[in-house]
Parts: structure tokens; C-alpha cells; sequence
């Protein structure tokens, strides 16, 4: 209770002070699902990063794309409990977009690594943009999978498995007569997604 | 019947793998696993898939939220303070700071020139639209005939425009079914705007959407006369381009069709403005609206003003934001759009066989008011 109530009053007069959120609010505030602090976070450290990407080579565009990765990864290692605060998430952050863009650089074959401006601090995380890209191959496949997948398979798989709705309302929704017939229709938009996830 | 049961079994593992079995149920069930390999597997399977969507549907949600928050930003306001223009003088100063303190006397008896170095640098020179004005354009009997000839054919129809054309610029196709980008510039507050193609017909347009703020508007040619394009030569780039590529403009600064060839000079515009390229190209009134093209024939901008003190300083407003701009429009009215991701079929051709394809999608623009 009483642990609650301080984080609570830290919080506050934090809002008055700044607009960019302590790490500790930060880490806080996702595990509880914090629309604030997410949205504080992101519009906190985005400057930094677009300032790097837009000196080394790339556009908004780019620091959009590298930037919302970072914060994916920043996002789901909080989240998976295994992110402890040894360094400042500031320099967390711009050390992973540093280390994705530097590698999309080199894919795209642009040098710059000679005379790379650099704005903050680096630290090592390898490990975790390259765990990130393992999982966003998984990503992409199923992204693929789904689109392929065709209408109206799409939007009853989303419904039952992403947007959680029950067989009854999907029933409702697409005007099936019975729940069975909704339910063969489930089961074979789903054999052709799994056909089509397991075969990438 | 067979999919009767498979339908079951799948409902069956899915219900175990969520934990909705009674433990008496579970029993069973995995009692029936340990028995049947065929079931096993499929118990694996799904469970690899149960999580593999489940992690797709958390990061999907996490990236429609990050969207939201980033659209909130004034990303162009925060790049033009953090790009290279600023922060290449707070760079050297940051990288150099001891060795100028050191020569801190040598900077004394060097400021003058310092000074100037600046000065060239924060682009002081003017910044210049290309609008036409066609005082003289009378004179041009052959162009003047074919546009009354349209006005008048369109006289019966109401308001019929009199005077000769006012102010000038270039457009060019971005579907083919007749909607063309040009600067807004170029068209803002006329009264009635015609375009003229490369054989000398002209077509009543009407203007579709405006975006002031980044001096680009799309029209559409209304006129009955008007028959299909057949489909565009070119592509959109949505990547920027690189610093030094050959570039070249194709435009309307007199009645015909004029080639102005350059060279990207700077990946922003007039006062490191990131929505637009700098090229080093010579235009003239009338340039504006034009496509400005690379080697391989892909659109990489839409000329629009250029800078009075510095010859050949021409800005391009870049192509994304055009399909930005297109993506305020209906989809279902475009018809067939230009492409951003196929193969162009100007790619490798000749300069040109290059301008022989697309000069018949570049059109001048009359505006009247």
C-alpha cells in the first residue's frame, strides 16, 4: 500500500517537472499496462533518435521504422521480466537503434561507419536485437501467412484468435445460420493458415 | 464425418492447450496422446501456432499503439531543429572544442572569413516559385486556337474562361485515368484551370485535393474529350534518393516541352527543409509541378521553387509525399495508379527513349483567374 502511494506521488510530480518519464516509471508503467507511459516513452526519447538516424544517412521514414523497433524490443523485454536497469533506458534505447540502423545501413551498402556522428553513449546489445530478430522472423511469417490467407478466412481467424470474440458472435457477424457452420468454416480457414504458417 | 471428428479433435487440443479440460478430461486426453503419435503431433503443432499468433496479435496491437503515438509528433518540426544542418556546426564545434580553444587567437584573426563561410551556409538567397505568368502567351497562336476551341466547346456549359491564361506551370500523370500532382502553387485560388499535353490538346481539369503545406495538389481531368493513358512509364520512389544522382526534369517553361538535366545536390530543401531534395538543375518559371526523374526513370520529386542567389538551386518537393497526398483520395476512384515497388519500363533505357515515353504524361498547366 504504502509502496503504491509513493510510486503515485513520484509519478506526479514528475508529470509537473518534465515531459520525459524516470526509467523507473518507464519499466513500472508497462508492466502494468500504462498507456501514459508508453506514450511518454516513445515521445520522450524519439528526438534522440530521429537527431542520429537523420545525421548518419537516413530520413524520418527510417528513424520511424528503426525507432519503433527499438522500443518493440525495449517493450518486450520489460515485459518478459528479464530486464534489469543496469544502464540508463536512454542510452538502452540508443544503443539498439544504433545497432539495428548500422545494420540495415550495411545490408543497404552504404558506408558511414567511418565517420558515424554519435550523440550518446554506447553499450553492448547484440544479444537482444539479434534475440528481436529471431522472433520478428516468426512475425513476419505469420504476417505473410495472414495475408495470403484471403477473405473471409482473415477476419474470422483475427476475430476468434486475435480480437477474442466466441464463436457465437463470429456467427452473428458473418450471418451464419448455425454455430456449427461457422465452426467447419473456423476449421478450415485455419487448416489453410496453418498450411500456410508451417510451410514458410 | 471425418471432418466432423477432425474438427472436434482440434477443438479438443485447443481447449487443452488453453487449460479448459477438468482435470479429469486432461487425464484423459493426454492419456490418448501418450498412445497415438498422430495426436501428439498435432498437439505440438498447435501449440507452436496458438503462440506464434498470440505474439503476432500482441505485437500488432503494440504497433498500431506506437502509430497512434508517433502520429502525434511534429516529426517535421523536431527534423528540421535535429538534421544535419544545425547539428554539422554543433558537431564540429563538440568534436574541435579543445583545439579551438588553443587557437582561440588564430579564430580572432580568421572571422572575417568564418563569417562569410555562415553567411553562404544559412542560404540567404530568396526563394522563388515557378509559376508562369503568360503575359505573351497570345502570341502563341497554334496552343491559343486549340484552347479556345475547348473553351468554347465547353461554353455551352455555363462559365466559359475568356482571358488567356494567367500563370504557368507543369504536371504530370499519376494515374491513368487522368488525376495529376502538381505544386499547389501553381494553382491556388484559379478560377478555372486547363492542361495541355505534349501533341497540343488541352482538357478542363478540376483540383481534387490541396496540401498547402507541402506545396502539392492533385487535379483531375474532367473534360469529355479526355481518353484514357495508356499505363505509366514511370514509378514513384518512396525511398529517398541519393546525394549526387544524376537527375533530370522534364517541363513547361515555354509552350513546348523543355529537358533540364542536373544532379541531387542535398538530401533537404531551402533551409534544410526534409521534405524537399535540393537539386543543382536549371529551371525557369513554369518548371513547377514537373516530375523530376533519376537515371533509371523513377520519380524521385516534384520541382517546385528554386533559390535567387545561388544559379541552379532548384527544390523538389520528395515523391512519398506525394502517395502520401494520393492516399487522401478514395482509392476506388484512382483506377490504375502509379506503381511504387514494379519494375519501371524506363529502367535501362537511353535519356532519350526515356522522355519519348513520358513526355505524353506531362502536361503544362493554364490557370486562369
Amino acid at each position: 500500500m504504502g509502496y503504491h502511494s509513493r510510486i503515485n506521488v513520484l509519478i506526479v510530480s514528475n508529470k509537473l517537472s518534465s515531459s520525459v518519464p524516470t526509467d523507473r516509471e518507464v519499466v513500472l508503467g508497462i508492466l502494468n499496462n500504462s498507456e501514459d507511459a508508453l506514450n511518454r516513452l516513445y515521445t520522450g526519447h524519439f528526438p534522440m533518435v530521429l537527431q542520429f538516424i537523420l545525421n548518419n544517412n537516413g530520413d524520418e521514414d527510417d528513424a520511424k521504422d528503426v525507432y519503433q523497433e527499438t522500443i518493440i524490443i525495449l517493450y518486450n523485454k520489460i515485459k518478459s521480466g528479464d530486464f534489469e536497469l543496469t544502464s540508463k533506458l536512454k542510452t538502452y534505447i540508443y544503443s539498439v537503434s544504433r545497432r539495428i540502423w548500422l545494420k540495415k545501413l550495411s545490408q543497404q551498402n552504404k558506408k558511414t561507419t567511418n565517420n558515424l556522428s554519435e550523440f550518446e553513449d554506447v553499450i553492448a546489445v547484440e544479444v537482444d536485437v539479434e534475440q528481436h530478430e529471431e522472433k520478428d522472423l516468426q512475425f513476419e511469417k505469420m504476417k505473410t501467412a495472414m495475408l495470403s490467407l484471403g477473405e473471409p478466412c482473415k477476419t474470422i481467424i483475427q476475430d476468434f484468435y486475435m480480437h477474442n470474440l466466441s464463436m457465437q458472435d463470429i456467427s452473428e457477424k458473418f450471418g451464419y445460420t448455425n454455430t456449427d457452420n461457422a465452426k467447419t468454416q473456423k476449421y478450415k480457414c485455419l487448416q489453410r493458415l496453418k498450411k500456410l504458417f508451417f510451410q514458410n | 464425418m471425418v471432418m466432423r471428428n477432425d474438427i472436434e479433435l482440434e477443438n479438443l487440443i485447443e481447449d487443452y492447450l488453453n487449460g479448459k479440460l477438468t482435470a479429469a478430461e486432461a487425464q484423459a486426453f493426454e492419456q490418448l496422446r501418450a498412445n497415438d503419435q498422430y495426436i501428439d503431433h498435432r498437439v505440438v503443432a498447435h501449440k507452436v501456432f496458438l503462440e506464434s499468433i498470440t505474439a503476432y496479435a500482441e505485437q500488432t496491437a503494440l504497433q498500431e499503439q506506437l502509430d497512434h503515438i508517433h502520429d502525434a509528433i511534429d516529426v517535421d518540426t523536431l527534423s528540421r531543429k535535429l538534421g544535419p544542418h544545425p547539428s554539422y556546426i554543433v558537431n564540429l564545434w563538440k568534436q574541435n572544442k579543445s583545439a579551438l580553444a588553443i587557437a582561440a587567437s588564430f579564430i580572432l584573426l580568421t572571422c572575417v572569413s568564418i563569417y562569410s563561410i555562415q553567411h553562404n551556409t544559412r542560404q540567404i538567397g530568396s526563394y522563388e516559385m515557378l509559376s508562369r505568368k503568360l503575359g505573351k502567351i497570345e502570341n502563341k497562336q497554334d496552343s491559343q486556337n486549340k484552347l479556345i476551341r475547348n473553351i468554347v466547346s465547353n461554353s455551352q456549359s455555363g462559365k466559359a474562361a475568356l482571358n488567356p491564361a494567367k500563370y504557368g506551370g507543369t504536371g504530370f500523370a499519376l494515374t491513368t485515368n487522368g488525376y495529376l500532382v502538381t505544386n499547389n502553387h501553381v494553382i491556388d485560388k484559379a478560377d478555372s484551370i486547363y492542361v495541355q499535353d505534349s501533341k497540343g490538346a488541352s482538357y478542363k481539369v478540376k483540383v481534387v485535393a490541396q496540401f498547402p503545406e507541402r506545396d502539392l495538389a492533385i487535379l483531375k481531368i474532367t473534360d469529355d474529350s479526355f481518353s484514357k493513358l495508356s499505363s505509366l512509364p514511370y514509378k514513384l520512389k518512396r525511398n529517398s534518393a541519393g546525394m549526387g544522382e544524376h537527375v533530370y526534369t522534364l517541363g513547361y517553361p515555354k509552350d513546348d516541352a523543355v529537358l533540364g538535366e542536373g544532379y541531387l545536390s542535398s538530401k533537404t530543401g531551402y533551409g534544410g527543409d526534409t521534405l524537399a531534395y535540393q537539386v543543382d538543375i536549371r529551371v525557369n518559371p513554369g518548371n513547377s509541378g514537373g516530375p523530376l526523374l533519376d537515371n533509371q526513370g523513377n520519380v524521385i520529386g516534384v520541382i517546385s521553387a528554386r533559390e535567387n542567389e545561388m544559379d541552379g538551386a532548384t527544390y523538389a518537393i520528395k515523391s512519398r509525399y506525394i502517395m502520401d497526398a494520393l492516399g487522401t483520395i478514395a482509392q476506388d476512384s484512382l483506377g490504375k495508379m502509379v506503381k511504387t515497388k514494379k519494375k519501371n519500363v524506363l529502367q535501362g533505357l537511353t535519356r532519350t527513349r526515356q522522355i519519348e515515353k513520358i513526355q505524353d504524361y506531362v502536361f503544362m498547366i493554364k490557370v486562369y483567374n
